[in-house]
């Protein structure tokens, strides 16, 4: 196994050595592919032979030897079988200029947009920005994903083949499409960060996790756009929410909620960098989703008790985001704050309407939340069936052991 | 999110695809037959390219089949098959998808004529988010 901290060095380093490459050759493609080549042979020398010492300048170098190698042999096949004009890159055999450091920013920014193009659908997205953002190698991100590593390498192959149809990779997009586009960055980081979140296949130390991918590539996007308060809202909800990774699973793999978790076991540090980061935030810019969400974060971190959590502020911050985000996911988060503020028979009010909507039929979130009013409407018995009828549609297995648990915990003596 | 397809089908003779076997399928006419056979293969190269496609298998006739059950302290083998239903599992789909409603659009181009199609979500062992 290779040495995690020359693993953190090298993976730092592809989106920038990518974006190099891609400014001097062109070929997303086969520039990405240069890239992972180059990966490869950073984790099989640097750990024998030491980290070079540039080791941006050393990937670049190996990189671009390979994309040559790919790019002669390519025009080499298109001229043996077509026979056609010679296909050259953009400039195959120049020198290698200098790696100019100022340029680093808007290369790793530059690269997170391309992955995240809107031709692309989310899941490729989530994939090229793994691989070509972190990284990462198809073997780790499908592991990551379980799936095979066939499944998730038709998805990155397809998404570079689509990519390949952009008329200026490179170019940024104009400024109108720009919040777009980098919503659309955030939304895939956002979607890294859950999938890290919730998933136990980063138990083995070969495969980075996910969560502490998406926080490293979420401070890249926060560094490129410090302006941008819905990146800095993104980057804090991470921080806010992965300080209390570890006070969240039992001993035995079981799912602790909020309300009982060991607070000394989160994570301090997280919390007052997350809290400066939407402190600062809030105040400029427009209010958005993440920056809600980080605040509603905040609030709860914040509380040195369970007891003690700011209900009132919680149910309001609430109320500011079914504004800006209306769904029927947010009400039922705004339900659960306004039964601890207000008590269980506003809140049911508030999902009373849910309960109809067909489309929310398969969520069992919402009978979670309907069966804990019930409970704390004093209504032991719907709120047993409640439970059961939660757990019936949980496709987390330590959830659903979860709500089965509080089914069991209302029956008649 | 991951997804499971199943086809429940009762081709006689079993054959794949089961379309082609069942009765109701037995009555489309060639051209019919061959619209559907069309779709279908699209389908298929659609979510095979787009990497949503994890793994698919037709099984063999049930009668193929051994079964094992627990009896006493030992397992007890016979031949198959499990159920004596109408439907028999004839194949199934894993598919890992952004949302439900995509498992659902791709499930429902599985239903052809004497197929009956389930679409399950599969479990995970990660918690939700707290």
């Amino acid at each position: 196994m290779s040495d995690p901290s020359l693993d953190v060095v090298w993976r730092a380093c592809a989106p920038r050595v990518l974006g190099a490459l891609v400014r001097r050759y062109g070929h997303f493609d086969a520039a990405e592919e240069a890239l992972q080549d180059a990966l490869v042979a950073a984790a099989r020398q640097w750990p024998s032979e030491g980290m070079p010492d540039d080791p941006k300048a050393w990937l670049i170098r190996v990189a671009s030897r390979r994309l040559v190698d790919r790019l002669r042999a390519d025009d080499a096949r298109a001229r043996r079988e077509e026979r056609v004009a010679r296909r050259a890159p953009t400039n195959p055999l120049g020198p290698m200029g200098p790696a100019d450091a100022s340029v680093d920013r808007d290369d790793t920014l530059a690269v997170m947009l391309l992955c995240c193009h809107p031709m692309l659908s989310r899941p490729s997205q989530v994939a090229l920005t793994l691989r070509a953002v972190a990284g990462l190698t198809t073997a780790q991100i499908a592991r990551s994903f379980l799936v095979p590593e066939s499944t998730m390498a038709q998805r990155i192959v397809r998404a570079k083949a689509r990519l390949a149809e952009v008329a200026d990779p490179f170019g940024l997009p104009p400024v109108t499409e720009m919040p777009a586009r980098v919503a659309a960055v955030a939304h895939v980081l956002y979607l890294v960060f859950t999938e890290g979140h919730s998933a136990t296949a980063g138990g083995s130390l070969t495969i980075p996790s996910l969560g502490a991918e998406a926080i490293r590539l979420a401070r890249e996007l926060h560094r490129s756009l410090p302006d941008d308060s819905e990146v800095s809202g993104l980057l804090a909800l991470m921080l806010l929410t992965d300080a209390r990774r570890s006070a969240r699973t039992g001993t035995d793999g079981s799912f602790i909620p909020l309300a009982e978790q060991d607070r000394g076991r989160w994570n301090r540090d997280q919390i007052t960098e997350g809290i400066a980061l939407v402190d600062a935030a809030l105040p400029f810019g427009p209010v958005g989703p993440y920056q809600l969400q980080a605040a509603i974060a905040a609030v709860h971190d914040e509380a040195a008790t369970a007891e003690a959590t700011d209900w009132a502020q919680i149910e309001q911050l609430y109320e500011m985001l079914e504004r800006i985000a209306p769904g029927p996911i947010v009400t039922l988060n705004r339900a659960v704050a306004v039964a601890e503020a207000r008590g269980p028979l506003a809140a049911m009010e508030l999902i009373d309407p849910l309960l109809d909507d067909r489309r929310l039929r398969h969520t069992h979130r919402l009978h979670a939340v309907h069966a804990h009013l019930l409970e704390l409407a004093g209504r032991p018995d719907d709120a047993r069936t409640a439970y059961l009828l939660a757990a019936r549609q949980a496709t987390s297995i330590p959830e659903q052991r979860h709500l089965h648990a509080a089914a069991r915990r209302l029956e008649p003596e | 999110m991951k997804y499971v397809i199943l086809i429940h089908a009762n081709p006689n003779p079993w054959g794949h695809p089961t379309g082609h076997f069942t009765d109701e399928g037995r009555r489309l006419d060639a051209t019919q037959r061959a619209a559907m056979d069309r779709k279908f293969d699209e389908l298929m190269e659609t979510v095979a390219a787009s990497g949503e496609l994890v793994v698919g298998e037709a099984l063999a006739d049930p009668a193929s089949s051994t079964i094992y059950r627990w009896e006493g302290d030992a397992h007890v083998a016979t031949d198959g098959p499990y159920a004596e239903t109408k439907e028999h599992l004839a194949g199934f789909f894993l598919v890992d998808v952004e949302s439900r409603e995509r498992a659902e659009e791709i499930a429902a181009s599985f239903a052809h004529p004497g197929d009956v199609i389930e679409l399950r979500p599969a479990m995970w062992a990660g918690g939700p988010d707290a």
